[in-house]
Order: structure tokens, then C-alpha cells, then sequence
């Protein structure tokens, strides 16, 4: 593995067995979501149980990528050297068709046209051979 | 029926180092510094300590009390994990412990290099509570509380029409309560103006709408309400504790409602077991992470109705002098950040009236919050007594 110093490392996720399968998807170009295979309700993030009837199987199934604008923020301080050049972006927090939430960058919408119910589309950019993360765009 | 905690357990001693940017000293340092100061505010000696609950993680363990205080025989090690929440959290603990004489003084403390040591951004990421952030978050940009928290204040402003100008009131009226202090990392006045010329860290969360990244330590022990009438400082007892988990705890993303805090149901557990209620209350201190969080906590408490909370800060209501005094030490937005144990503590002196320029008169009952992690919560309230 070469190394590359002057560029500051991305943080990427580290999938467990329980999530594996949301992170495979996303590098297929699916949003995969976890459903309990007793009662059927979908449920995000990944987790080994379901809250509702505690049955500990459950079923990948690909949701629709459509949602609506639930809130947002534009973080302004990186926090992270990687996110200084990107710095101000929108993070926005949807509300997904499937009946859960994604919070990821909103990209091609302007800080002033950002409002609570505004249709959004889910994306996928892969930032490595491996790993594949979600964004926003107006849909 | 009255609740089998209320009255059994007193805050007995208080104790805090000088709250700094920059020091040479280690957490542990800090957090035995501070020990060894509400130790002897309570006039106890250190042997008597039988009981520790350090902020975890970060800081020292049972096996370093037990190590530097030299500890005959501790009877009681716990940590409480609840980020900002836990100092409020582990005094329930504390006080379930004295209650039923398992311990007799439970030692609770933070020691914290925020400023000479690792920023928030790298420091929670290695807390189990934030793997779902760091996994799911972490990787599309967000990092940090000001970020996480952000999309929530948004979604007040938009549904509720609270605005920046609430925002700074709660950060300037902190300061000017800081000033008064003297203990403090922000001594020098702030403005409205500063206030919203200050930098956008994410928005709406400006620079002055966050707590400080501080070096400190702080701590109190908590002993038996009857043993604690015999020590050397007016006796402050607990009259209501409790904690509160929300929905979808270790991500606000995935809960149903953003401003459901866990406060909510602590505060109903609280107040019920104090018998008392918001009118009650003579002066509060509200874990202040950020401006926001303030406004938020203070319609959970019932002082307002939820969506009221920017209105309500405003015209000196939170001040000195006003109809509920907010913290009167300057928080961690202007004192320091020690976790919330510093609200703790300011409220043990108000009641013993130890708070010298910032006293409220006749301050007889009181309230402190804690809020951490993706959303727990805590309630105490104290009574001075009679």
C-alpha cells in the first residue's frame, strides 16, 4: 500500500458484521436496508436485534433513493483536515422513503433554498476500491 | 409515597482547580487536585473516601484513587458513561450508594485537558457511545457535538422562528455571570455584536454559541443526608435525581423526534421525586454545551412551553436578578469545561450562599442539568436545608 503524506486521510467507516451488508450495497449503488424477517419493520442503523419484536433475523432489502429534507447544518469549521478544502458544505439529514433517515452532504442546492420538506435523491461516490458513500442531490 | 431517595443523601464538599487554557499538569493531576479540595471542604480526610465515580472515559480510575489518596478500603467503583449527563447521573448513583450504606462518601470528579490535550473531534471518537457516529457520520463530515447538535437547532429555528439574537442572549448573559466569578477561562465582556460577528463553526452554531475547550479539573462528594448535617458546610440535600435515556440514544440522526432529549422523562422523575416543580426553582444551572442546548432544556424543564425557549431568555429573565437565574458561574460556555461538574458545584455554594458576587438572595432551592452523549439526560434538584 503506498502512502501519501501531504494529503490528509479520509475518515472511512469501519463495517462490523452487523452492517457489512448497508456498506456492500453501497458499493453496488444500492441503499440496502435491514429488515426484521419475523415482523417485517425496517430498521437503521444496522443492529443485531429487532427492537420491536426481538427476533434476531433479519433480510437486506434495496430502498428507494427518494426522501425529503428533514433539517440541516453547514459546517463551516473542518473539524478534520481532510474536510478543510470541502469546507463550507451542507450536511443534510433526510427522511428517507423507506421510513428512515440519511444524513450526508447536499450538493447543487444553495444555502438560501435549503427548507424542511424539500425533495432530495440519494447518490452514490466511491472514495475507494472498497468503499462507496452516499450524498445528496436536488430530486 | 414519598420517593425512598429524597432527603437520604447531601452534596457535603466541593472543590475545583483553576480553569485554564493550557496546562502542564495531566487529567489525573487535575482530577486529584480537585478531590483533595472537596475532600476538605466536607472536612472529611481522604481515608473516609470509600466510593469513586470518575468521568470515564478520560481521567482516572478506582485504581489511581485508591493509588495517590491511599484509600483504606473502597467499598464502591463505578462509571457512568453518559458523556455531559454523567456528572448529574453519577450523583444518583452516589446517592443510591450512601442511602443504603454501601458507601458513606462517594467521590465524583473530572479531570480534563481539552485545551493542552486531545480536541473533541479526536477525543470522541474513542468513546463506544459515538461508534455509530463514527461509522455512519464520520466518513460524510460530521465529527463533532457542533455539528451533530447543529441540525437540531436548525430544526427549532425553522418550526419555531427562534433566532440567533436568542442565541446570543444566552451567551452574553453567561458572560456576564462568568465576570463576576473570577475562576474563570473568558473574563472580558461580550456583546450581541460579537457575538454574530463571531466565526460560523456549523451553522446556526457560532463560535460563541459553544463551549470552551478547557483545562480543569472538578469535584464533589456526596455522603449521607445524616451524616453529612455534621460536617463543616450547610447541608445541601438531594431532593430529586434522575436520568433519562432517549430514543435511538447513540444517534440523533435516527431519532423520530430531534429535540426529544432524555431530559424529558428525567425531568418528570425529578420533579416527582423532589415533590417540586418549575415554580419551585430559585436559581438553575443548564448544562450549556451550546447556546442552543440551553433554550432547549429550559422548555423540557417546564419553565416554558417547547418553542418558547428563545423568547423566554430574553429581557435579563436568565440573569442576576431575573426570574430564574441561569448559570451564575459562567457554565462551560464561559467558565470552563469540566463536563458539568462545575454546575454542580455552583449550585452547592448558592445554596450554602458561598457565590460571592454572582449570589442569588435567598436562594433555597435549585436545579442543575446534564446533557451528553447523542442526547442522555439528567436532572438533581437541591434544597438548602432548613
Amino acid at each position: 500500500m503506498s502512502t501519501t503524506p501531504a494529503q490528509p486521510e479520509r475518515p472511512l467507516p469501519t463495517p462490523t458484521r452487523d452492517s457489512q451488508p448497508y456498506w456492500d450495497g453501497m458499493r453496488e449503488g444500492r441503499f440496502m436496508l435491514q429488515h426484521c424477517a419475523a415482523c417485517g419493520k425496517v430498521r437503521h442503523y444496522p443492529r443485531p436485534a429487532c427492537p420491536h419484536c426481538h427476533s434476531m433475523e433479519s433480510k437486506w432489502e434495496a430502498a428507494p433513493l427518494g426522501g425529503k429534507i428533514h433539517t440541516w447544518t453547514v459546517c463551516h469549521h473542518p473539524f478534520n483536515f481532510f474536510f478543510k478544502q470541502a469546507a463550507p458544505y451542507i450536511v443534510a439529514l433526510v427522511d428517507m422513503e423507506a421510513g428512515v433517515r440519511v444524513n450526508a452532504p447536499l450538493r447543487g442546492i444553495a444555502e438560501k433554498d435549503l427548507e424542511i420538506g424539500a425533495r432530495v435523491r440519494l447518490a452514490f461516490e466511491p472514495v475507494t476500491k472498497d468503499v462507496t458513500l452516499p450524498y445528496f442531490v436536488a430530486g | 409515597m414519598v420517593h425512598a431517595l429524597r432527603e437520604k443523601a447531601a452534596i457535603s464538599g466541593v472543590g475545583e482547580t483553576a480553569y485554564t487554557r493550557g496546562t502542564t499538569k495531566s487529567g489525573l493531576a487535575l482530577q486529584l487536585e480537585a478531590s483533595l479540595k472537596a475532600i476538605d471542604d466536607a472536612g472529611l480526610s481522604p481515608r473516609e473516601i470509600d466510593g469513586v465515580i470518575p468521568y470515564f472515559p478520560g481521567g482516572g480510575i478506582a485504581e489511581d484513587f485508591i493509588a495517590n489518596l491511599g484509600l483504606p478500603d473502597l467499598t464502591l467503583s463505578l462509571f457512568v458513561p453518559m458523556g455531559g449527563a454523567t456528572c448529574v447521573s453519577a450523583i444518583q448513583s452516589a446517592a443510591m450508594a450512601v442511602a443504603t450504606g454501601v458507601a458513606k462518601n462517594v467521590l465524583i470528579s473530572v479531570g480534563r485537558t481539552g485545551y493542552s490535550g486531545a480536541r473533541v473531534s479526536t477525543r470522541l471518537q474513542q468513546f463506544p457511545q459515538f461508534a455509530l457516529a463514527a461509522e455512519f457520520e464520520a466518513p460524510i463530515g460530521m465529527f463533532a457535538p457542533a455539528q451533530l447538535y447543529a441540525q437540531g437547532a436548525r430544526r427549532h429555528m425553522e418550526l419555531y422562528g427562534t433566532t440567533p439574537r436568542h442565541f446570543a442572549e444566552v451567551a452574553v448573559v453567561t458572560r456576564q455571570h462568568a465576570i463576576l466569578n473570577g475562576n474563570v477561562v473568558m473574563n472580558k465582556p461580550l456583546t450581541v455584536e460579537e457575538h454574530h460577528a463571531s466565526r460560523m463553526i456549523s451553522d446556526p452554531f457560532r463560535l460563541f454559541d459553544c463551549s470552551l475547550e478547557s483545562d480543569g479539573g472538578a469535584a464533589v462528594i456526596v455522603s449521607a443526608a445524616d451524616r453529612a448535617r455534621d460536617l463543616k458546610k450547610p447541608l445541601v440535600t438531594i431532593m430529586g435525581v434522575a436520568e433519562g435515556h432517549p430514543e435511538s440514544p447513540a444517534s440523533i440522526a435516527q431519532r423520530p423526534d430531534l429535540l426529544d432529549f432524555g431530559l424529558v422523562k428525567a425531568a418528570k422523575r425529578g420533579y416527582d421525586m423532589a415533590g417540586l416543580g418549575p415554580k419551585d426553582i430559585d436559581v438553575a444551572e443548564i448544562y450549556d454545551c451550546f447556546t442552543f442546548t440551553v433554550l432547549r432544556q429550559l422548555e423540557i424543564l417546564g419553565f416554558c412551553k417547547t418553542g418558547e425557549g428563545g423568547p423566554f431568555v430574553m429581557d435579563g429573565r436568565i440573569a442576576l436578578g431575573g426570574e430564574l437565574p441561569v448559570n451564575t458561574h459562567g457554565g462551560l460556555l464561559s467558565q470552563g469545561h469540566v463536563v458539568g461538574l462545575n454546575h454542580v458545584i455552583e449550585l452547592t455554594r448558592q445554596l450554602r450562599r458561598e457565590a460571592g458576587k454572582a449570589q442569588v438572595k435567598d436562594a433555597e432551592v435549585g436545579l442543575v442539568t446534564g446533557y451528553g452523549d447523542m442526547g442522555d439526560g439528567s436532572l438533581a434538584i437541591l434544597r438548602r436545608a432548613a
